[in-house]
């Protein structure tokens, strides 16, 4: 059951051309997503209890507290485009699932669950990722994120080029 | 002005838009007093002597605590597949202190008045600000396969990129849980607001193998993209991919 949600979401966001829009009303003792979140939002502050990790304040001052811009505005541009379309509720052996699907266009930028049944394994999987090929590239940038663990390793790579460079 | 040092065995660039070499060497300053105190390569480090038993928990330095507290979370939550405790060996919380240092460094700059640097350490980045205005910093997440190439771009003004790879040959990560290498991974990269998180929820996450795509993405104020062996790429909706 674990994986079978993001499976589940892909293959219902496949057929996302042909839906009806039927929303449907959470049951009580659900996870409802939508109705905590507006529904454009694309940040990914979806899930249900979450464990959480150790803030790393200490004696030294926090740095910022704001989340990064670039996240904020890229959501309020698309929040123009963006439309929303509820899937159908889809009933598994642990219970009710629906998912609702952020379409720019006819890109999907979100996938999100607006019913999953609140027990354990399905709550932790709710987080929804993308899934695609691998693909290399070349462009200009900054710096480069990616282990140069040793001296060797270091000149060889991009960032030594990028610090040279300057 | 840039500099580039080589610190706890690993290069560090910083690139400073708006500061002087002055505070850079500050920054640098409390990356050599990290290695002296953390390193449990170095006999009189306060890590080796906790390890030897010289030293209670009672005695050691609030910033110790942080760290091993940090090893704590992040070991439990992986089940024991990041451990700052191999077996057979000593205590060795590198994998936290590398970010969580390099964290604190951006934060000394951040205090002596920078408010536009990049930060770059063995792959592992801090960025304030914008390098010119208008644009974010723009972060390339190297290609799993390909040296010189890049899988995705990302695009950061206040944040930390943290990648956690096997690149290079003979490279090797265990599994804290069965002491074998890990696989199932190529490559995981995270996002977050701060780089103590974002290295060690990847170190964590590539150690727990494929397991790992899922226990990141359930990580709170992380994005996260990660190459499978497959070479299929798993990437969080909320990851500021920066369009070239």
């Amino acid at each position: 059951m674990k994986r079978a949600i993001p499976v589940l979401a892909l293959s219902v966001a496949g057929l996302v051309p042909v839906w009806i829009y039927s929303p449907g009303a959470a049951h009580e003792g659900e996870i409802n997503e939508a109705a905590a979140a507006p529904p454009a939002q694309t940040q990914q502050q979806t899930t249900a209890p979450r464990t959480t990790a150790p803030q790393t304040t200490g004696s030294a001052p926090k740095a910022t507290g704001a989340a990064p811009k670039t996240t904020q505005q890229q959501t309020t541009q698309q929040q123009a485009q963006n439309r929303t379309v509820p899937g159908p509720a889809v009933n598994t052996s642990e219970g009710t699932v629906q998912v609702q699907v952020t379409l720019q266009g006819t890109k999907i930028v979100d996938v999100k669950a607006l019913r999953a049944p609140n027990s354990n394994p399905t709550r932790m999987a709710l987080p929804l990722l993308r899934e695609s090929a691998l693909k290399a590239q070349s462009a200009d940038i900054d710096t480069v994120s990616g282990a140069t663990a040793t001296s060797e390793g270091y000149k060889q790579s991009l960032q030594a080029a990028i610090d040279g460079a300057q | 002005m840039r500099r580039v040092e080589h610190i706890m065995g690993l290069p560090i660039s910083v690139d400073l838009r708006d500061g002087d070499a002055a505070l850079a060497e500050r920054a640098f300053d409390w990356l050599r007093e990290a290695d002296a105190r953390f390193s449990p390569f170095k006999p009189d480090s306060e890590v080796s002597r906790l390890d030897r038993g010289e030293l209670t928990r009672d005695e050691l330095t609030p910033d110790l605590v942080e760290v091993l507290s940090l090893c704590d979370w992040y070991e439990q939550s992986t089940g024991g597949a990041f451990t700052a405790r191999v077996p057979g060996r000593g205590l060795d919380p590198c994998a936290v202190v590398k970010g969580w240092a390099v964290q604190r460094a951006a934060d000394v700059l951040r205090e002596g008045g920078a408010t536009s640097f990049c930060v770059n350490a063995g792959g592992d980045v801090v960025t304030a600000g914008e390098p010119e205005p208008g644009k974010p910093w723009r972060v390339g997440v190297r290609h799993p396969d390909l040296a010189d190439q890049l899988s995705v771009v990302l695009g950061v003004r206040d944040g930390a990129v943290a990648t956690s790879a096997l690149y290079e040959r003979g490279q090797h990560i265990l599994d804290g849980r069965t002491g074998q290498p890990v696989t199932g991974i190529l490559s995981v990269t995270v996002f977050s607001d701060d780089l103590a998180i974002a290295d060690t929820t990847a170190t964590a996450a590539f150690a727990l193998g494929r397991d790992g795509i899922e226990w990141a993405a359930e990580q709170e104020d992380c994005e996260i993209f990660i190459v499978d062996e497959d070479r299929r790429v798993y990437s969080s909706p909320g990851l500021p991919v920066h369009i070239c």
